[in-house]
């Protein structure tokens, strides 16, 4: 994950693609890797990329989203720079795409500047969610999303998981049934993201990479000293 | 029915059909669009309805009449949507109809903004439209509390024969937690068949007529005390509310409700490592309201704190459960802007220094 130029990644409404885009870009920053996140998000109205610009911009990671009172607006922005970074990307490019194939939709508008090489747009899957219970579900996705944004998927994103009630058992399981998508669909689980609390009790053997993911996006009821308040919608440690 | 990680809209949705509503009529709004959407799809899944109506108006009396016919159903909005349905839920209310309205509270007065707030309090407790009438008001905290409170508001609303809303903050609609639910979940009351509803007549009982006009007033106040009498045992059997920390001998006794609470319990979990005992009363019902709970942990501790997303609409029915002037200190956010437990703790620090400025009421 994250080994072309331009990742875009999307999925199913809640399926945790801004986490693994906020991750990504936070790793690769760290690396000393110029890196630029996009977000595309039109459908969800809180817990977006675009509420972590401070921590982003701290790591030195360029956002590109909506500004000023904008960033809190439920109104399908798209900012003119998103078509600028791809027809010239510079460094390291994540696309934060909105859920579903309403979300998706977005991506279809930019097939015309999207590079055709050194691209890998992956689809994050995650078997909790009650959009995609079952392989079946998940394919059905895959198919949706293809249509409507007018792009070829060139992997998938195990993200399965229930937050604090988290099991090895239900990553393990996750990331099965997305091997299983893969197959049936012909393409490479290019990671299974995993929360770093339980990278150790987790079977190392997934059939697929791992990629560990730290929480970013939560809501503020626990005590952070260290609390980076990005304004209302979540907060940042 | 294994866990799944759901939206609070979408566990508000499934609740509802969960709990036997096939029948969904709503005006989309931010933040909880969530709940339409899922329901639009849903709802052809189990034979449902979704019709999304031409306004929150219409949808309301959608509501009217499909309660009328003896249906579950369920609208959901948020704040300016919910002033918008006011005069239709009292029209519900006067002609006892059972029907679920769900308010995902964002930021006003106004349009306001599309971020978390608790401002709709008055308007949902004491003054949600005309007419002497009263909703049961239910405040989850979690997603999962959201999904019970959303199946319970079904029976509450079928057994008074009377309007429920399911109040939550914006979070409520949009964050995600793991739910559950029951596959033999039972009502919580014992629901006769509904006589009263207009499904054609067939000169088998008297004819049931759904109306909230009453042109001789005598009947019209008969009808008022007959409603009176239905919130009179709604005050006495449907209190809910919980209790934590040292309720007993409380330094300062904190009253919060919904996901303000939870910040609040984080904040007293890591006061009471400091030493400093820190209880909380978290009404669930906001009507009826739990005084008596209020006024018993309030009685054994020092200082009183209310947590709230507005400008301390809640203030009023501490004071009335205290029944004598005490001081009451206070703590907000608004416009969309969340408590974080940090401020909690040090308000409640400040508090215990004799450094927080008190509200005297006399």
């Amino acid at each position: 994950m994250f080994s072309r130029q331009v990742t875009v990644l999307v999925g199913h409404f809640g399926s945790g693609k801004t986490e693994i885009a906020l991750n990504g870009a936070l790793d690769l920053a760290a690396d000393g890797v110029a890196v630029t996140l996009a977000d595309l998000d039109v459908v969800k109205p809180y817990f977006r990329s675009r509420s972590a610009r401070y921590i982003l911009a701290e790591a030195g990671v360029r956002l590109i989203a909506p500004e000023g009172e904008n960033v809190y607006a439920d109104l399908p922005i798209i900012v003119p720079q998103v078509r600028d970074i791809l027809r010239r990307p510079r460094g390291k490019v994540i696309l934060d795409v909105g859920g579903d194939g309403s979300g998706a939709r977005v991506l279809g508008s930019l097939t015309d500047v999207l590079p055709t090489t050194n691209i890998e747009i992956l689809v994050v899957l995650n078997f909790s969610r009650p959009s995609t219970p079952d392989v079946a579900g998940a394919i059905a996705m895959v198919h949706e999303i293809e249509a409507v944004a007018r792009v070829r998927v060139t992997g998938l994103v195990s993200n399965t998981h229930l937050m604090e009630e988290t099991t090895p058992e239900i990553i393990s399981e996750g990331a099965r049934l997305a091997v299983e998508t893969g197959t049936a669909l012909d393409l490479p689980v290019v990671a299974a993201a995993i929360h770093e609390d339980m990278a150790a009790s987790v079977n190392s053997d997934l059939g697929c990479p791992t990629f560990i993911l730290k929480r970013i996006v939560k809501p503020p009821f626990e005590v952070q000293p260290q609390r980076k308040t990005v304004g209302p919608l979540f907060v940042l440690n | 029915m294994a866990k799944k990680l759901m939206k609070g809209s979408e566990a508000i949705g499934e609740a509802a059909v969960q709990a036997g509503c096939h029948l969904f009529f709503g005006y989309p709004i931010t933040p909880q669009n969530e709940i339409p959407e899922y329901l639009s799809s849903r709802l052809p899944q189990v034979g449902g309805t979704f019709v999304q109506a031409e306004s929150e108006v219409a949808s309301i009396n959608m509501l009217y009449g499909a309660a009328g016919a003896g249906e579950r159903v369920m609208t959901s909005s948020s704040s300016p949507g919910i002033s918008l349905m006011a005069e239709g839920i009292s029209y519900c209310a006067g002609a006892k109809l059972p029907v679920v309205i769900v308010n995902i509270m964002r930021a006003g007065p106004g349009l306001g903004g599309i971020l978390p707030a608790q401002a709709d309090y008055f308007q949902a407790t004491k003054g949600l439209a005309h007419g002497d009438f009263r909703v049961l008001v239910l405040a989850p905290w979690s997603i999962q509390e959201a999904a019970d409170l959303v199946q319970d508001a079904f029976d509450l609303a079928d057994y008074y024969r009377n309007p429920v809303m399911v109040v939550g903050d914006g979070l409520i609609g949009q964050m995600m937690e793991p739910v559950e639910f029951y596959e033999d979940r039972k009502p919580i009351k014992e629901l006769p068949p509904k006589t009263w509803a207009s499904t054609g007549w067939k000169r088998d009982r008297p004819k049931a007529i759904i109306n909230s006009l009453f042109l001789d007033p005598a009947e019209l106040e008969q009808h008022n005390f007959d409603l009176k009498k239905k919130y009179d045992l709604m005050e006495r059997d449907e209190v809910r509310f919980a209790t934590y920390g040292s309720v007993d001998s409380a330094d300062v006794v904190i009253i919060a409700y919904g996901t303000v609470a939870r910040v609040c319990l984080s904040a007293i979990e890591a006061l009471e490592e400091d030493g400093i005992k820190v209880a909380m009363v978290r009404p669930i019902t906001l009507w009826p309201y739990p005084y008596e709970a209020v006024r018993e942990v309030a009685a054994k501790a020092k200082d009183i704190l209310v947590v709230e997303l507005s400008t301390g609409q809640m203030i009023e029915d501490v004071r009335l459960a205290l029944q004598r002037p005490r001081p009451i200190h206070f703590h907000c956010r608004l416009g969309g802007m969340l408590v974080s437990p940090e401020e909690v703790i040090a308000k409640v620090k400040a508090i215990k220094a004799g450094e927080s400025e008190a509200m005297h009421y006399a």
